[in-house]
């Protein structure tokens, strides 16, 4: 589904801008998702977009054409350009990255994968690794609390806020590596081993329109690759 | 029918026996129970039958472990689990968490079974039935509390069925309205020919359903019998087991009548 | 263990053979971009090593034991929990911490060592690809996916290291070899602090070491992360003095190998992908390696090598502290685990894992 559009961006690294109105807005539109995704993607790409423009425009050695001149720092035109194509890009990413959060669930995602043949015990990875991320967040909001609890928030020594936060943050990792123990038992338990397929409750549909989508982007990415492996750069 | 005979068992890395020597008959169709104090071997005694040891944790075994009579120490588990399945002690641990919801948490062990997808359905729905728990069908099983999750683990179990049930502690978590579905649920299957063992500290649990319970302490099987014996035994309170609370209530109202 | 040494040799020489082919090819196709070839062709070298080493263990054996040996349940379990740890660490020091670390690859060190390299990779692998497309909007990181190379470098060093017993405790060292080790640690330790600091110095624009952030759990961790690397230097020393645990010693070199290979593998990336920033505290030190002259490359290999080598000092201790608080019986139950545990243990009894009340 979606996944292809993250690795369209990735690949067309020539002419990104374009990519971004075809591939990440007009499916965004299409989904219904697109305020959300200017929202979400903007967030994401702000801070690294920030640095490299800072990065780029003021410390990139050599350049000829000076704009400004701050001191030891330097504002090169060639500088500028390449900020502005790092920034291009980065956004186009956040955006398809954030397309495909938006628009897929990991269930979705999971079952489809299944329904392609993956085997049961990857997608059982993929799908747990997804559902333990918020558990080990709300693992660290303890921590948090704990902390809080000790009155360490802005007292207290290093060293006290040192034992306060191992004290706590030790036993989550080895009760989530314990509880792990006691799952791989339950699975096994459960038939989880047995080879051979399956059972599927559900799958998404895989309507002709988005195979052939597919086709579509992945041979694009092919060819973009393969141009510029041969030298060839987008003019503009 | 699940039987033991003869078993020691150690666990892999550790210097001596977890079991020693210990004999068990399950016949079909009957409840028994396995009391015993903390760290008296009730967890492994539980994973020995439930196929777990040596399969999957290590370990050595030695003696005969067999179902409905046949040698099943080469069994791989998911063969395994078609005859006889375990419930762990932990509730959150058995979810496997990688379903949405409820009802797809429950079809997990059909669902691996291969079957097809509308025995896997009927399956689901029944397990969901017997232990009430229709109405969490589309919850999500990590934002459930304790006693839901262990009756979600118990519906995932009998879902499978499996021709034997092992449960170690079933009933921990669950409040009364809960433990008289899952008690109900377990007779049911024992009626239908299925060999139930429960394990469990829990004195008072075994004397509400099981038709016979054996002892464990240290490893050994000290004795087996029909409740009404073995729990009458002063004996058996020397082991550091608690009494059913109404009997020791009799008791001590006993005492009390004959003026001590 | 001949028949091992056959495997791994031709998994190693197949990886050699394809990655010098692969320069080859490219330096002739554009010799400009050769920075960029060294990733692609490891993207290219690694699976053929991988998959002549498979080939050959199948030839001999008919099966693929060690492989397939390195997935049972038990780590397939533990796989999604370490790919959390990965991203739920690496997130919060990305955005609230200012020092250039990354503490991402715990997850990914932490199965290499108890299953297995290609466990560790392929955990490092899949985490990196969650991170990008399946996290949850506080967690996504857009950035994160091309280097999947990398992380799948970093779990099969770690998982040899693991097997070759560099993490097994050794308490109780002799003198003599406790002066070795202590000198080698030190020595190493000396050169990466005196490296970071030359940069930092002239990065000047680093501000406070304190994290700052907006989100309380992301504070919370980067508080974590950062007692981490501080704890780091003073548990090292405590391993080496108190303990006389030569272990430390080891961990030390064991970071600082993997460190420098992974930013060898991952500088190219970072630069041809996004001029080499990440958006985290690593790029000021970019910039002062560039504002000193160096080109973009140049720059980033700099930055990577100090990083790098830092956080996976700091990700290694961090993971041999894990594998002390888990039971003995516990790692021993992992494939791997034998190797990362002292001597034979002698429990009276052993106890149900995960047994229902108090444990029976």
């Amino acid at each position: 589904m979606a996944t292809v559009v993250a690795v369209v961006v990735l690949g067309g690294v020539v002419g990104p801008v374009l990519v971004w109105l075809l591939a990440v807005l007009l499916p965004a539109a299409a989904a219904r998702v697109l305020p959300g995704l200017l929202r979400t993607s903007a967030l994401l790409a702000l801070p690294i977009a920030v640095s490299a423009a800072i990065v780029n425009i003021l410390f990139t050695p050599g350049g000829e054409t000076v704009l400004v001149e701050l001191g030891p720092l330097r504002v090169t035109g060639e500088g500028v350009s390449v900020a502005v194509e790092v920034v291009v890009r980065v956004l186009v990413m956040a955006g398809a990255v954030t397309l495909y959060y938006l628009a897929t669930r990991p269930a979705e995602l999971v079952a489809s994968l299944q329904a392609h043949g993956f085997p049961a015990r990857t997608t059982f990875v993929i799908h747990n690794a997804v559902a333990m991320i918020p558990r080990l967040a709300e693992r660290a909001g303890e921590v948090t609390e704990a902390q809080r609890a000790r009155g360490l928030d802005s007292e207290g020594s290093l060293r006290r806020r040192l034992r306060g936060v191992t004290a706590v943050a030790g036993p989550t990792v080895s009760g989530a590596i314990g509880e792990a123990e006691t799952r791989a038992l339950a699975l096994e338990m459960r038939g989880f081993t047995r080879p051979g397929r399956h059972t599927l409750l559900w799958a998404p549909v895989d309507r002709g329109s988005q195979r052939a989508a597919r086709w579509v982007m992945v041979t694009t990415v092919a060819v973009l690759v393969a141009l510029r492996l041969a030298g060839w750069t987008a003019p503009w | 029918m699940l039987s033991l005979r003869g078993v020691s068992y150690r666990y892999p890395g550790a210097a001596l026996d977890s079991l020693h020597d210990v004999s068990l008959e399950l016949p079909g169709g009957t409840i028994t129970g396995l009391l015993g104090a903390p760290e008296s071997g009730l967890s492994t005694v539980c994973m020995v039958l439930g196929g777990l040891a040596p399969r999957v944790i290590g370990g050595t075994l030695r003696g005969e472990s067999s179902i409905d009579g046949q040698d099943v120490r080469g069994w791989p588990m998911h063969r395994l689990c078609e005859s006889v399945v375990l419930g762990l002690g932990q509730p959150a641990g058995q979810l496997s968490m990688v379903a949405a919801t409820v009802y797809e948490e429950v079809a997990f062990g059909p669902a691996n079974l291969g079957l097809s997808r509308s025995e896997v359905m009927a399956r689901t729905e029944q397990a969901l039935e017997q232990l009430a728990i229709h109405d969490l069908a589309s919850r999500d099983p990590g934002r459930l509390s304790g006693g839901q999750q262990q009756l979600v683990a118990l519906a995932g179990l009998l879902a499978m069925r499996a021709r034997h049930l092992i449960l170690d502690e079933p009933v921990a978590a669950l409040d009364a309205h809960g433990r008289t579905l899952a008690l109900a649920a377990l007779a049911a299957a024992a009626a239908g020919g299925a060999a139930v063992l429960v394990a469990t500290q829990h004195s008072d649990l075994v004397a509400s359903i099981c038709s016979s319970v054996a002892l464990l302490t240290g490893g050994r099987v000290m004795r087996q019998g029909p409740p009404g014996e073995v729990l009458a035994d002063p004996a058996t309170w020397a082991l550091g087991i608690a009494e059913p609370a109404e009997q020791r209530l009799a008791r001590l109202l006993g005492d009390i009548g004959d003026g001590r | 263990m001949n028949a091992t040494w056959i495997r791994v040799g031709g998994g190693l020489l197949a990886f050699l053979v394809v990655g010098l082919a692969g320069v080859l090819v490219l330096r002739q196709i554009d010799p400009e971009r050769a920075a960029d070839s060294w990733s692609l062709v490891t993207l290219l070298a690694i699976p053929a090593g991988i998959a002549i080493y498979a080939l050959i263990e199948y030839l001999q054996t008919g099966r693929l034991e060690s492989i397939r040996r390195q997935f049972d349940t038990r780590t397939l379990v533990l796989m999604p929990v370490a790919m959390g740890l990965n991203i739920v660490l690496g997130t919060a020091v990305a955005s609230a911490l200012k020092v250039p670390v990354y503490l991402d690859s715990v997850g990914t060190i932490l199965v290499a060592a108890l299953a297995g390299p290609l466990a560790g990779a392929l955990t490092g692998l899949l985490a990196n690809l969650v991170w990008t497309y399946l996290a949850p909007p506080p967690f996504g990181s857009p950035f994160a996916a091309p280097f999947a190379l990398v992380a799948v470098v970093i779990g099969l060093l770690a998982g040899s290291f693991a097997r070759w017993g560099w993490l097994r405790p050794r308490p109780g060292a002799s003198g003599r070899d406790l002066a070795i080790g202590s000198v080698v640690a030190m020595g190493l330790v000396i050169i990466m602090a005196v490296l970071a600091l030359g940069v930092w110095q002239v990065a000047s624009l680093g501000g406070e070491l304190a994290p700052s952030s907006d989100e309380t759990a992301f504070l919370a961790l980067g508080w974590l992360a950062m007692l981490l690397v501080v704890g780091t230097g003073i548990g090292l020393a405590w391993l080496l003095v108190r303990d006389r645990d030569l272990t430390a010693a080891y961990i030390v070199v064991a970071g600082a190998i993997t460190g420098v290979t992974a930013a060898i593998v991952a500088a190219p990336i970072a630069a041809s992908l996004f001029g080499g920033v990440t958006g985290s505290g690593a790029d000021f030190v970019i910039a002062a390696f560039r504002q000193a002259g160096a080109d973009l490359e140049q720059a980033v290999l700099g930055q990577s090598l100090v990083s790098d080598s830092i956080d996976k000092v700091v990700t290694y201790f961090v993971v041999y502290v894990i594998l002390g608080t888990l039971a003995v019986r516990t790692r021993a139950r992992f494939p791997q685990g034998r190797y990362l545990i002292a001597q034979p243990t002698d429990e009276p009894a052993g106890r149900a894992p995960g047994a229902g009340h108090a444990g029976s």
